[in-house]
């Protein structure tokens, strides 16, 4: 008896390891079959490899958000209801012509409250050729002509695509009402990359016009929603150098902006017949993307020279600052967890908006100058395809907030809270 | 008797010693067997073999291959169990790092992400058919039509 029960674990520990070995013979015959098509297979094969361009690829996104929120609209009438007023669909294709020349298009529906209005815009979000001029085997240069996204802090680029950041609203320095201003640039930008065996570095400069005719941002600007001329840009420059180590586990960018824009009237007598907003920004970047945990913090400072406004800022060149820590977590491969601290002043000199408030006798409200936001969020990938999220932002302070869904300045809450939840597809 | 007793013991924990070593040799033959192994086509076998590169290539840092030719990367999808294995073994990353990456080239348009295949054999047939492709298979398999990355 007792040599059977010395014998029995040997016996399985042979018979577990002689199955591992056969299942492994048998998977690798199956494998050697697959791996050796039919010569009926092959002509198949032959004939769909004549007609298929691997040159040509076409991609695209879509996103549905819904928001629910208590004292102020965003993305719609959010408040005390559920808006479904964030829509977003992007389609681009892109074509190698050579090895050193391509072209990329990008399509783009957008549907976002009061800004765009319940049809939504089309808008070109990017279209330009590619022509690489010099090609190392550690590194390249090359210039792209067109209309080119600014590469401005981690998530600018891509920050319509909801699959490229963690939480359905982007950090505070991302603003909404300058999304337009900031999103691309209509000229050239050239580009170097340098890869080392300490890391890789990346050079983007673009220089252009920027889209500077936004009815959000001007309304920002002179905080009158009742102006009737727009927004012109003037030669603006966005440029960024970027520094990765380890293929993407620790990220470092630094990235500096310099958009100007001049207000053209329409009518003649128009009081900011006059204004010119010139606007100077960096932000600076570190992310850690860890198996597990990641950390992304980003601090910006921008300083705002707008002169001939007519009333409503007493001091006509604020500095404003945005910074955010943000620290995720995987429970899962495909579940994460997000947590943000966010702050955002329009007026490090007015921190509180106190000057403001004095200024217009009460009519601005100083919580509109500043806002902090602390967000948790979850996010699942279902399929690599297929993503939903949900996410709470306490608020204090509105400064994010859209003045087109919010007209009433006196009814615009301090504190406050939004609900999110998001789903989205990307191919 | 005692003498022989403990010479029995020896002897059978020494037989079970020398199985354990066994089991363990077969066990990690089969997870050799199972490790994940870059493929390419068959014009650019030993074009580059310095698995630094690799890293580079699945990236899409590196674009061409030392001829000329612009390399055309095959991966599985990023929920695949064979292609989180590849990314963490074989290029010392995590899929969501690449996905990052691939994502930000595709949608501002500076760059053609890798084609997506839907399996095992989707991928050995694509690299076979293809000229200046890399791609990766779940194991090594001996089989003369498929070539490997750091084949001599």
């Amino acid at each position: 008896m007792n040599r059977f029960i010395t014998l029995m674990p040997r016996n399985i520990l042979y018979f577990v390891c002689l199955l591992s070995g056969s299942v492994c013979a048998q998977e690798i015959n199956a494998e050697s079959v697959i791996g050796a098509p039919t010569q009926e297979g092959n002509k198949l094969w032959e004939g769909v490899k004549k007609t298929w361009r691997d040159d040509i690829q076409f991609h695209g996104f879509l996103s549905q958000g819904l928001f629910s929120s208590s004292g102020n609209n965003i993305y719609g009438q959010s408040k005390d209801s559920v808006s479904a007023d964030s829509t977003e669909i992007g389609l681009n294709v892109s074509y190698q012509a050579f090895n050193n020349l391509s072209f990329a298009v990008q399509g783009l529906y957008r549907r976002a409250g009061a800004n765009t209005g319940d049809a939504g815009e089309v808008t070109l979000d990017f279209g330009f050729v590619d022509l690489n001029l010099l090609n190392l085997s550690d590194g390249r240069i090359g210039v792209r002509g067109g209309r080119i996204k600014n590469p401005w802090g981690l998530y600018n680029e891509t920050r319509d695509v909801a699959f490229t950041h963690p939480t359905i609203l982007l950090p505070l320095a991302y603003f909404e009402r300058s999304r337009t201003l900031f999103l691309a640039l209509d000229g050239g930008q050239l580009y170097a990359d340098y890869n080392t065996s300490m890391g890789d570095f990346s050079f983007k400069f673009n220089y252009g016009w920027a889209n500077a005719d936004d009815k959000e941002l001007l309304t920002a600007i002179i905080n009158d929603p009742t102006a009737s001329g727009y927004l012109e840009s003037d030669p603006s420059f966005v440029t960024q150098l970027s520094y990765e180590i380890l293929g993407g586990e620790y990220v470092f960018a630094l990235s500096y902006a310099e958009l100007n824009m001049r207000y053209q009237a329409k009518n003649i007598g128009d009081p900011y017949a006059q204004l010119d907003a010139d606007i100077k920004s960096f932000i600076i970047s570190a992310q850690y993307n860890g198996e597990k945990i990641s950390f992304t913090g980003e601090y910006s400072l921008q300083w705002n020279e707008f002169t001939d406004i007519r009333f409503g800022v007493p001091d006509n060149s604020p500095v404003s600052e945005h910074w955010y820590v943000q620290a995720g977590y995987r429970l899962l491969d495909n579940l994460q967890a997000t947590l943000r601290y966010d702050s955002t002043v329009q007026d490090k000199n007015d921190r509180y908006g106190k000057g403001v408030e004095a200024a217009t006798g009460g009519m601005v409200p100083g919580h509109l100058m500043y806002a902090q936001d602390i967000v948790f969020g979850l996010r699942w990938d279902i399929t690599p395809a297929w993503m939903i999220r949900a996410e709470y932002h306490r608020m204090h302070g509105a400064t994010t907030i859209s003045l087109l869904e919010n007209p009433d300045f006196s009814k615009i809450v301090k504190n406050w809270n939004i609900y999110a939840l998001q789903v989205a597809f990307r191919f | 008797m005692i003498v022989h007793f403990i010479n029995k013991n020896t002897a059978q924990k020494q037989q079970r010693k020398s199985m354990i070593l066994l089991c363990i040799v077969l066990l990690l033959n089969a997870g050799v067997l199972n490790a994940a192994e870059v493929i390419v086509s068959a014009n650019v076998v030993g074009q580059l073999k310095d698995t630094h590169k690799l890293q580079a290539i699945f990236s899409l840092r590196t674009l061409y291959w030392p001829n000329g030719e612009k390399i055309k990367v095959f991966v599985l999808p990023d929920n695949s169990a064979v292609h989180k294995e590849f990314v963490k073994e074989k290029l010392g990353m995590f899929p969501h790092q690449l996905r990052r990456t691939w994502n930000r080239m595709t949608y501002t348009g500076t760059g053609q992400p890798p084609i997506t295949v839907d399996s095992v054999a989707e991928m050995l047939d694509k690299i076979q058919h293809t000229d200046n492709a890399i791609g990766y298979i779940d194991r090594r398999v001996e089989d003369e039509s498929i070539h490997y990355f750091n084949a001599p």
